[in-house]
Formats: C-alpha cells, structure tokens, sequence
C-alpha cells in the first residue's frame, strides 16, 4: 500500500475514533456543580483532533506518489517473499518483541515476575539472536545475572513486592 | 538568601549515601548516553522506581546525575564510533570521527568532555539565578496565561516536526486526549472507562512515557535483524585515553566559542519543545558561521566539537529553568524530570521555588555536583563504554525490556501499569512508523491535565473567554505560538514566496502589542526595541529590493 492510500486510511481511522469517543462523551456524567463539565474538555481535544484530521486526509488525497520511508527501505533488496509472509518476515523481530512480552503478562499470576521474567529475557534473546549451544549459555548467563539482578535489588534492597506467581512464592 | 539555600541544599545532598549513589547515577547516564538508541529518557524513567523509596531530595539528585551523565555520554559513541549515542551528540560526530580517525581521539574526548563540563557549569549558574527570577514572572500568570502557556508549548513542538506539522498536532492532541481517560481531576466523574476499573484510574504518565518512548525505541533498533546481531566495537577504535590537559589548552584558546554555545544550549533549552538536538546542530553551525576558518569544520576541528558539546550540556540547564519556574516541561527529558518530580510528590510551580527553597536548590546544587562528578568519571566510564561496546544490540535490547517489565510494575505494583506498556510501546512503534513525531504526544500526556485544571479554574472565575485573547501573557503566548505554527511553512518558502520577507518583521511588530500592555517600565521599552528591530528588518528588506534570501549550503544539503 503506498504512502497516499496508508495516509489516507490512518486518517479516516482517526475519523472513525473521533466519531466514537465522541458519541462516549455523552455517557459522562455531569454533576451540578463546576462551570467545566466533565464532557467538555474531551469535547474540545476531540473537535479540534477531527478538524486535524479532516486537513490530514485533504492533505494526503492530495499528495503525490507514495514515498518510502526508513522501514521500508532498509531491507528493501533483501526482501523477496511478498504478501502476509512478506509481511510478517519485514516485521520479524518487533512482532516476536509483542508476542513474547504478551505472553509474559498472561503468565504473570503464574509465573511471577521473577520466573516469567527470566523466560522472557531469554526466550527473546533466543528468538532475536539465535539458539546455536554457546549462544543459549550465554542468553540464559545473561538472563539470570540481569533479570536475577533486577528481581533481587527490588524484593530485598528496595522492599517492592514483585507478583510471586504461583510456582515461586518468596513470601 | 540565595546563599542562605544553597548552604542548605550542599547539607541536604552532601552526605555519602547520595554522593555514591549520585556517582552511581552519572556512570549509569554516561553509559545510557553514550549507547546509539539509548536516550537519555529511557535512562531516566528506568531509574525511576529504584528512587521510590528514597527521600525526595535524594532521588531527585540521583534522576538529575543520570541526566547530566547522560548528556555527556552521547560523546563518546559519537567520537569513537561515529554513531551518535544520542541525537543531541549528533554534530559532534561531525568533527570529533575524523578526528579520532586522525589519530587523536584522545584529544577529541577530552574536549568533549571539558566543553561539555563548561557547558554544564555556565547553564548551572544560569539556572541558579535564572529560575527564580523566572518563577517571579510566573506569579504574574493567571489561569488563561497557564492555559495558553500549555498551548504554545504544545504548539513549538508539534512545528518541530517540521513538514509534518499536521502530524505533530495530531500527536500533540491524541496526547492531550489519552490524559482524559479515567476520573478527571476537576470533579472526579468517569471518562472513556468503558466500563473498566483499571481504565477508571487512568493510564499512568510513566508507564504510557516508558511504553511510547522506550518500549518502540528499543523494537526499532531491533527491527533490522542483521544490525540487531552487531556490536558497537565493528565500528571505530575504541582503546584510548583522555588527554585532559591537551584538552584544557585547546578550549580556552576557544573561550568564546564555549560561551556562545552555552548561551545557545541554555537558550534552547528554555523555549519548550527545542531540545539538545537542535541546540548542538544550530551551536555547529554557529560556530561554523563565526569562524575564519569554515572550511576546516568537517575534517576534525575543536571548534567543531566545542560548539555542540557545549550546547547539548547547557540544554537541560534551560529545560529546568523552565521547568522548575513555571512547570512546564521543554522536552521529552523534561517531561520524564517533571513524571520523576510528580512521583516525589513535588508539583514544580512559581511558587515552588519560594515555598521549597531548600528542596529547589538541593536540584540545582545536584545539577552543579553532577557536572563535576561526570568529568572525574569519564575516563573510568570510558573502559566500561569499550566493555558495553561489545555487547550485541539485540542482548541490550532483551535485557533492557525486561528491566522495563519489572520497572513499570514497581511505579504502583499495579498489573494493568504493565498492559498500558505493552499497548503504548505498540502505539508508538506505529506512530513512529507512520511519521507521527512522539515528542508532541508525550507533552500531550504531561501537559493535559495542567491545561484542563487551569481552563477548568479560568472558568470558575468568568464564563467569559475573552480573557484568553485580551490578557498581554496570554495574548502573548497565543501570538508566538500562531507564529511558531506558520514558521516551518515560512522554512520551506523562504527562498521562492515573497510573504516570507514579512514573517519575521510582523512577528516582531505582533509581538510587542502584548508587551507595551503589560505595563510597568521595562517591558515597553523592549516592546520598543522589538518594533525598532522589525522596522529595521522591513527596511533591510526594502533596501535590497524586496529580494528572497538564497538558502545557505547547510539548508540546501538539508533539502537534498
């Protein structure tokens, strides 16, 4: 999709999200009192991001050929799968990013932070930087000096209660 | 008096514990500066929960050392590898690389280091005696001058995005409009929950700040999976040391330079939105300006490092006038100060200064202590900086997300604080991809509710607006604040409209009418150099034949 028609799409999404917070503002409560009601200030942000919005969509149904930007191009010669596969190839490493910390949040009751965050740390670096023998030695040293680390200084330097999880329980 | 509090705040932070853990924020900085992709922000707000239980004094000199390492950081990457460690060490990689690749990259380290101290030091005494004079100015602003205050701030920032000046208001409002969500804080009724008990509480400031700052950052530069596996130390040499006194020679035969760069970088600073970024770019070109010799900036000059170390050391000196006189944070950095000050429950304000001398100066002495300790650091930094150097990106970046997942949950042991992470760290990774600048937004976020309580108050005293138009500061705010929006388009047209000879004239004459009302003996008397310096311009204009400017070499390579 070229930067015309994105532009254009990002804009009447924005459209789209005005439109509903904007029917949500009516749902705010408005007490007697207070020259401000609640539902003003949203009001305001909202009409002037629609009226923003409005100029952005002008401004790229106007606009020339798509221009390549910084992520586009970097791999640009190296890509050659074109499509979702293509897709999910370009953004390899940013997806594994939100997928394995997705994960680490839905397991935090379990896992805790101190177990789900060593799984993390070194799954990613797995993921990120390979799984050759040396390489896993070095991610999970790694994983447990720092995560370990971190865990520790906050549960018994700084007295923070980090989640336990239900496999590890400290206290 | 001044003394009086600066005795104070020596005896509040001069004890060991602070002064170690000050020396341990300065190396942390030093080192999070001075990795390409690693702002300072980031540095910052990770260090954050670790101040929690730190009386507030304490943490705050430790968040302030992290800041002035960081600053000074940026430096090393910049001159050793050529790869800028943060945007506001971009120009010394100008001249600092060649040099260093001429075989003197101890000698470029050292004057970077020492015009970065002078930096420091001229920006800490300015803040000392600046803020309070500052913050009296600011006892005279009533709600509607708050209120426009946070709209030209908005505004600067949203023009830094120069081209894409309709993508940095977006920013800067869709900022504004995540600050809404959760129990407004005029009188406490629910907005845009849903439904939601965690969204009723609100999206906290540090976690959205950590998730559209760091978070997208640290996907960024793991993004390309083969710069992902490669290490600083396959750039440049490293092994060197600083030559101190060498150094020292070189920059007081250039005193001049130093100042002027400073007063840059102090300058800069205190308008909101310009950063380090552009002071340590427009100090370079300064410098060049001024020289005698301008061919030689590129090929390993001094001057060429002085000028933007110099400058990007001063910024956040004038970033914290701003902030700690008026509230109003200058940049990301500050705005990161301002989430950390808020935390210590300590509301920066005019009358901050007045009613917490002690707890201000102990800021501004930190500033001043931290600027010593980053010169003595240096050059033990710079043996740990070679070690970092040979850590892969992707290890940093793994280990550094999973410090921001721990991080996070300890601002409020809050689970939800962690899902705000993950979305806002998805959100600016698309904002960034998409062109949407995130300086903008994040003042949003800062700034959202200081504009709402002040309109809500504006309010309670007169239904009626004009008071935002008709009070000189706000009218003043409005006025500069317009102009600043039309500036990138002035930018871009320079050379090829002829409105553009007009700008900066009618800026001048514009902005004098608030001043002649704001009365009293000095202001209209500036109001009357400001006129006599806009009929001067228009008159330079008419003389030359009412002809558009050519660009310079520096803007036309910038247009490609």
């Amino acid at each position: 999709m070229g930067r015309l028609n994105r532009d254009a799409v990002i804009a009447i999404i924005l459209l789209m999200a005005c439109g509903i917070l904007f029917w949500s503002t009516f749902s705010i409560r408005a007490p007697d009192y207070g020259q401000l009601k609640p539902s003003t200030w949203p009001r305001v942000i909202l009409g002037l991001l629609t009226l923003l919005s409005v100029l952005y969509l002008g401004q790229s149904l106007r606009q020339g050929p798509a221009q390549k930007d910084e992520y586009d191009t970097y791999d640009a010669g190296k890509a050659s799968a074109s499509g979702l596969k293509g897709w999910l190839a370009h953004w390899r490493n940013p997806i594994w990013c939100y997928v394995l910390f997705f994960f680490y949040l839905i397991t935090l009751p379990y896992l805790g932070s101190l177990i789900g965050g060593l799984a993390f740390v070194f799954t990613l670096m797995g993921v990120l930087g390979g799984w050759s023998p040396r390489r896993l030695a070095v991610h999970a040293t790694v994983a447990i000096a720092t995560v370990g680390g971190m865990w520790a200084i906050f549960t018994f330097g700084l007295g923070v209660i980090l989640p336990p999880g239900e496999i590890f329980t400290v206290f | 008096m001044i003394i009086e509090n600066i005795y104070a705040a020596f005896a509040e932070i001069g004890n060991v514990t602070t002064i170690i853990l000050m020396l341990v924020g300065v190396a942390g900085g030093l080192i999070a500066g001075a990795i390409p992709g690693f702002t300072i922000a980031m540095a910052i707000v990770l260090t954050l929960p670790f101040t929690f239980g730190m009386p507030p004094t304490q943490g705050l000199a430790i968040m302030v050392s992290v800041l002035v390492g960081g600053l000074s950081g940026g430096l090393m990457a910049g001159i050793l590898t050529g790869i800028p460690g943060t945007p506001s060490s971009v120009a010394t990689t100008f001249d600092g690389f060649p040099m260093a690749r001429a075989g003197k990259p101890g000698l470029a380290l050292g004057i970077g280091v020492w015009s970065s101290f002078c930096g420091g030091i001229i920006s800490a005494i300015l803040l000392v005696t600046l803020s309070p004079q500052l913050a009296r100015i600011g006892l005279e602003f009533n709600p509607w001058d708050f209120f426009m205050l946070v709209m030209f701030a908005l505004t600067v920032t949203a023009s830094l995005a120069g081209r894409n000046l309709i993508k940095g208001l977006i920013a800067g409002v869709v900022g504004l409009l995540i600050r809404t969500v959760g129990e407004d804080e005029a009188v406490g009724m629910a907005r845009f929950d849903f439904g939601s008990d965690a969204l009723l509480q609100g999206f906290d400031f540090i976690a959205v700040l950590i998730g559209l700052f760091a978070f997208s950052q640290l996907l960024r530069d793991v993004h390309d999976p083969v710069s992902a596996q490669k290490s600083l130390t396959e750039r440049g040499a490293v092994n060197v040391r600083i030559e101190h006194m060498a150094a020292i020679r070189e920059i007081a035969k250039r005193w001049a330079i130093v100042l002027r760069s400073s007063l840059i970088g102090v300058f800069t600073g205190i308008l909101p939105g310009a950063g380090g970024s552009i002071a340590n770019i427009l100090a370079y070109d300064q410098a060049k300006k001024a020289s005698k010799y301008p061919e030689k900036f590129g090929t390993g000059t001094p001057d060429g490092i002085i000028a933007p170390e110099s400058s990007n050391n001063a910024v956040e000196g004038g970033a914290l006038i701003t902030l700690m006189a008026l509230g109003i944070p200058g940049d990301v950095t500050a705005a990161v100060m301002l989430g950390a000050l808020l935390i210590h429950d300590i509301i920066p304000s005019p009358t901050f200064i007045a009613e917490e001398p002690v707890l201000a100066y102990s800021i501004f002495i930190a500033f001043f202590v931290a600027t010593f300790m980053m010169v003595g650091l240096q050059s033990f930094m710079l043996r740990v900086f070679v070690l970092v150097t040979k850590i892969r990106i992707y290890v940093l970046a793994s280990v550094i997300l999973g410090f921001c997942g721990i991080g996070v949950f300890a601002i409020n042991n809050v689970e939800f604080d962690l899902w705000t992470l993950l979305w806002f760290g998805i959100l600016g990774f698309v904002m960034r991809h998409f062109g949407f600048p995130l300086a903008p937004m994040i003042l949003g976020v800062v700034l959202g509710n200081i504009a709402e309580l002040n309109l809500s108050r504006a309010l309670a005293i007169t239904t009626d607006l004009t008071p935002f138009f008709t009070r000189p500061w706000a009218l003043f705010f409005l006025i500069i604040a317009l102009f600043s929006a039309i500036f990138p388009l002035f930018q871009e047209m320079r050379a090829t409209r002829k409105w553009t000879l007009f700008y900066m004239p009618f800026a001048y004459f514009a902005v004098s009418v608030p001043l002649f009302m704001m009365g009293g003996v000095v202001r209209p008397i500036l109001a009357g150099i400001v006129i006599a310096v806009g009929a001067f311009s228009l008159w330079r204009r008419h003389r030359d034949g009412w002809k558009l400017a050519p660009l310079s070499d520096h803007e036309l390579a910038e247009r490609g």
